[in-house]
């Protein structure tokens, strides 16, 4: 039997829990600064759709996580970088 | 108003000399070739300019999320039921719904607010995520 029960209870705490939090605001930022929203909503679906698979495999059996501090702290990098490339001043950076 | 996602993208360069060399009256057959040139071109840049936006997107959000409470609760809740992949089904919904609401939101403003003011809103915004995460790593 399919357990409809389920399915929503995990889309209602994922939904609420991500509603409003960072990768949402990315999603937003992004999409509203650059020329190709389609490719940032294709990239941010696709890095959450990784990330819950992985979770979901994880809570399966083996618990194996990445060194979570380390993959953050990149993550945080590559915001900055790409928050400093929006707030550059224009004519500075190549044209893209 | 309505929000469209797929907006057209500003460069479209290659459509507007297209338009152009139709209106002039020259031989048609000559600029017409040199455009199809300049819009492969433009479309190679293009889908190499998404290629990127895309890369870059997916790259910084799977790792600022890796470990992060969505994906502990999907963990959590996919270990406690006996179905897993349900888990994803609802999990994956909400994540793809929460994306494009947020794109759909960043559209919006796009059309309403000015590109300058967006781009220094955009940024910050950015920056906030990166110190978030900081935070987040000095205090777990």
């Amino acid at each position: 039997m399919f357990d409809w029960h389920l399915v929503g209870l995990s889309f209602i705490t994922v939904f609420l829990s991500e509603l409003g939090d960072k990768s949402q605001l990315a999603a937003i930022a992004l999409s509203g600064s650059s020329k190709f929203p389609r490719a940032v909503f294709l990239g941010s679906a696709g890095a959450l759709l990784l990330t819950s698979f992985l979770g979901v495999l994880a809570g399966e059996g083996a618990s194996v996580l990445l060194p979570v501090r380390l993959v953050k702290a990149i993550a945080a990098i590559g915001f900055a970088l790409m928050a400093v490339r929006l707030l550059w001043p224009e004519g500075d950076l190549p044209e893209d | 108003m309505p929000v469209k996602l797929s907006s057209a993208p500003p460069n479209l360069s290659a459509v507007e000399s297209v338009n152009l060399s139709l209106s002039t009256l020259q031989p048609v057959i000559e600029p017409k070739q040199k455009d199809s040139t300049d819009g492969e071109k433009a479309v190679k840049k293009l889908r190499q300019g998404a290629l990127a936006v895309f890369g870059s997107t997916f790259l910084t959000i799977f790792l600022s999320e890796m470990g992060d409470k969505t994906q502990v609760a999907t963990l959590l809740m996919s270990a406690e039921s006996q179905s897993p992949w349900l888990v994803f089904a609802g999990a994956s919904s909400a994540l793809v719904a929460t994306s494009l609401l947020g794109c759909l939101l960043g559209r919006w403003l796009a059309n309403r607010v000015s590109p300058q003011m967006l781009k220094t809103a955009a940024g910050v915004s950015l920056l906030f995520i990166a110190v978030q995460l900081l935070w987040e790593i000095t205090h777990y």
